[in-house]
């Protein structure tokens, strides 16, 4: 198995290498003024010029390329033009947000989406089952960035149950960074009041930004559901006697799994990736919203290092996901 | 058995979701009594060392750690002590020596001197970051800032300096004062004036210390006990990253914020007549304008700019704008010296047709109108299409990032553009320089507009006689109008809400921002 670990990651590299490349001639080829976005419409002419001498901006595309290449070979990403910080300062500041925000949202995804999906098979034909199927059509056409503000107006405004946007209510002390992610440093200063607190902020912003993983989690796992409760095995095992529960959970869940985890896995990866507008809607200070602005301003260094960052998860995700199915199912070799 | 089955997972879905209700628990209804909650978008804060911060919020924090020598009145049109308790200037306004106050300190603990002041311009002087230009622009060499003795310090400028114009450049944030034992101790090798430190933390004498800044999600502030005016009425001030204008409402309604500073012109609508809620306008010192560069030929010709500023419908903008907007058609906005309040287009389809004539364009022509993404300026471009259709000028719109339409108008490629400026200092010489002086390589320049009333501006930046001064001014803006390359169609408002509980906030035409030292809470 560690040969095709060796193997993938030496793949994903490559794949990673590919995407820097691609993506670093895209951005310089679009027309458009970085500095001048940056300094805004009234900067003097010589303070830009001045400052796209100081960032390298004056040198051939080519030229900028070679510069990248060797700072990335010394694991320098170089500074972002926007924060005039090192990049890879602002990536660890922003992505543990994005980190936590996206893992919560799939732990909803997936455990909600499971459980509905499995439901969903298991009433087949059902009013429940019509009725998940429903509301499952209802929560994919739902655009994220709506569904947060009725949930805030909701939640929030309406019935306060929960606290607003934002990480953290701001009269609470922000616990010691170690991780970055709120909840774990609270966990790990264990300052309760500042956990239980982080996880309300946490909760509606994952449900929302877990809420289109949630249905196509449900949706897939009814489909391989419904596909492995018709097997023989399955019809062996309630032969059998079995206790349906056992049938369900063990023999058909756990076979159905594959497809589901593939699903999972590519959500996550997309969820690290795509959470910009749940990260607007909450004022959550992540990932999506630094990607943006960069995106926007054509600030190189950091759309460079987002790059890396997106390209490193789905290999990961993807490596993830391959290793899983080892696991779940004993048959699968790795050559 | 089934059922049992269905009820094991129903509780699975149960735990999944019993989050919701077990954690969190609501938020406080209301904020504190000397406590000031505002939230506003804050992912433009980069930098809080003065010789740095250009972005509104930026400067906006960074006047209330840091003070400055002088300070504007709320009319801007006189110079206030501040640090400096008096000052003298010689007979042609170009030097200044100023009586600093005794008795002011740094958050630190240590004295505001002359040494400080010296220390702190010649710093922005030497770093040349992007606001530098508002000091260098106007004072040549480091020497000409001298210290003499400890309470007094000389600035020698390099051109006459009527005293609304030295307050322009000593009152901005890019004076300010800033601690240099401080900055030395934090200075580090390749950062010899500390600006990596200073980005983060604070080292003034201002109302209010720096207690923390989270980027893009919180700035706090706690009122400075040994402030030399006397602790500031609010504590504690929070400077909440709301970025989501509907998000913000919420959060104001709620009573989670006391002040929202960047709703939609709908919201700030409702909440005007919504009770508990105050909502505060103010016209700003900027202008949205829609540029025709010179060296696209059709617009060299003076009636084909003027046709088109009299094809124009100036309500219609309005109405796209939701009424957020003072219509005006001067370069130097209402309430600065020397606004000239004229405003002789409207939209008059005949008058740009024979003006369309005059110059031989009967015909019409293609232009191009590139703009930003940025909320209404497509709907804008979208209508100036239809308007100038009825001159035969066919429009083609494009609608890019803003950093393409940057790059185009800077680069003189366009043939249109919408663009905006805002006041850098309230001084007309600020928008005299943008909009008529060539020279200054600004908007004139980007617009290829050389003409002569190049030199009033030079002039009128020089003249000490108030009175004179004034007379200059509204002769450029007279010519920028009948003859300038720019349609001037909004001066901004800008607009804060607020609980009715908080008194003192009052915007400034300025900035996007507001005094919070003198803001209070019943």
């Amino acid at each position: 198995m560690w040969a095709y670990i060796v193997r993938r990651v030496a793949l994903a590299s490559l794949a990673i290498a590919g995407v820097l490349v691609i993506v670093f001639f895209l951005s310089h080829i679009i027309p458009g003024d970085p500095v001048a976005a940056i300094l805004g419409p009234q900067a003097p002419n010589d303070v830009i010029e001045d400052l796209r001498r100081r960032w390298g901006l004056d040198r051939p595309v080519h030229e900028q390329f070679v510069r990248f290449v060797v700072r990335l070979a010394r694991g320098d990403l170089g500074d972002s033009l926007a924060t005039h910080r090192p990049v890879i300062r602002d990536l660890r500041e922003f992505f543990p947000a994005t980190f936590e925000l996206a893992t919560a949202a799939i732990l909803i995804g997936a455990l909600t989406g499971l459980a509905v999906g499995v439901v969903s098979a298991v009433a087949r034909g059902r009013p429940l089952d019509h009725a998940v199927r429903f509301l499952s059509l209802i929560g994919l056409s739902m655009p994220v960035f709506w569904l947060g503000l009725i949930l805030l107006y909701i939640f929030y405004y309406r019935i306060p149950l929960l606290p607003g946007p934002g990480q953290l209510d701001i009269f609470i002390a922000r616990p010691p960074w170690v991780t970055g992610m709120i909840t774990v440093d609270a966990l790990l200063a264990r300052d309760g009041g500042a956990l239980i607190n982080a996880l309300g902020h946490l909760l509606l912003p994952a449900v929302v930004l877990g809420s289109h993983a949630l249905v196509g989690i449900a949706r897939i796992t009814r489909a391989s559901m419904l596909e492995v409760l018709g097997q023989d095995y399955v019809k062996v095992a309630r032969a059998k006697g079995l206790a349906e529960r056992t049938v369900i959970l063990k023999h058909a869940l756990r076979n159905g799994l594959l497809p589901i985890i593939t699903v999972i896995g590519i959500y996550y990866g997309g969820l690290l990736e795509g959470a910009v507008l749940t990260e607007t809607v909450f004022a959550w200070p992540g990932l999506g919203r630094y990607a943006t602005s960069a995106i926007l301003s054509q600030d190189f260094a950091a759309i460079m290092g987002v790059t890396i960052v997106i390209a490193l998860i789905f290999s990961l995700a993807n490596l993830i996901v391959d290793l899983a199915y080892g696991l779940l199912n004993p048959k699968i070799r790795y050559e | 058995m089934r059922n049992r089955l269905l009820r094991l997972l129903g509780v699975l879905l149960a735990l999944a979701l019993l989050p919701a209700v077990v954690v969190g628990g609501p938020a406080p209804s209301r904020t504190p009594p000397n406590v000031l909650v505002i939230g506003t978008s804050i992912q433009d804060i980069v930098s809080l060392d003065p010789a740095q911060a250009f972005e509104f919020r930026s400067t906006w924090v960074v006047e209330h750690l840091y003070d400055t020598l002088v300070e504007f009145n709320r009319e801007f049109n006189r110079a206030l002590p501040n640090v400096a308790a008096s000052w003298t200037a010689s007979p042609d306004l170009k030097t200044y020596t100023f009586q600093l106050r005794s008795g002011v300190r740094f958050h630190s603990g240590n004295a505001v001197n002359a040494q400080a002041v010296e220390f702190s311009l010649r710093r922005v002087m030497r770093l040349k970051m992007s606001p530098a230009f508002i000091i260098t622009d106007f004072v040549k060499a480091e020497t000409d800032i001298a210290a003499v003795g400890s309470d007094q310090v000389r600035i020698t400028f390099n051109q006459g300096m009527p005293e609304v114009l030295m307050a322009s450049v000593l009152d901005n944030p890019v004076s300010s004062v800033v601690d240099p034992a401080l900055v030395r101790r934090n200075a580090a090798a390749g950062d010899p004036e500390a600006n990596k430190w200073l980005t983060e933390n604070d080292a003034g004498s201002g109302p209010y210390i720096l207690r923390r800044w989270t980027r893009n999600a919180i700035v706090e502030l706690v009122a400075y006990d040994g402030y030399w005016r006397g602790r500031p009425s609010m504590g504690r001030i929070f400077i909440q990253d709301l970025i989501e204008p509907a998000a913000q409402l919420l959060a104001l309604q709620r009573g989670d914020i006391d002040v929202a500073m960047s709703l939609l012109p709908g919201q700030y609508r409702q909440l005007a007549t919504t009770p508990g809620f105050v909502v505060k306008r103010v016209p700003t010192f900027s202008i949205r304008y829609l540029a025709m560069n010179v060296g696209y030929e059709p617009f060299a010709s003076r009636q084909v700019r003027n046709a088109v500023k009299y094809a124009v419908d100036y309500d219609a903008i309005k109405r796209i704008y939701e009424d957020a907007i003072d219509v005006g058609q001067t370069i130097v906005p209402a309430r600065m010296f020397a606004h000239l309040p004229d405003r002789p287009y409207t939209r008059n389809v005949e008058r740009a047709r024979a003006l369309m004539r005059e110059a031989g364009r009967e015909a019409g022509f293609r232009a191009t109108l590139v703009v930003s993404t940025e909320v209404p300026l497509p709907d804008i471009a979208a209508k100036i299409k239809e308007d100038l259709a009825a001159i035969n000028i066919t429009v083609d719109v494009q609608v890019l990032r803003s950093a393409d339409v940057l790059g185009i108008y800077r680069g003189r490629t366009h043939h249109m553009t919408i663009a905006r400026w805002g006041a850098d200092y309230p001084d007309p010489d600020n928008l005299a320089k943008a909009f008529a002086d060539f020279d200054s390589r600004v908007l004139a320049w980007r617009n290829q507009w050389d003409h002569p009333v190049k030199r009033v501006v030079q002039q009128a930046v020089q003249e000490s006689d108030r009175a004179k001064r004034e007379a200059l001014y509204k002769e450029i803006q007279k010519v920028v109008l009948e003859e300038g390359p720019y349609v001037i169609f909004a001066y901004p408002l800008r607009q804060i809400a607020m609980r009715t509980n908080v008194k003192g906030v009052d915007p400034s035409p300025l900035a996007e921002t507001f005094d919070l030292t003198n803001a209070s809470k019943e």
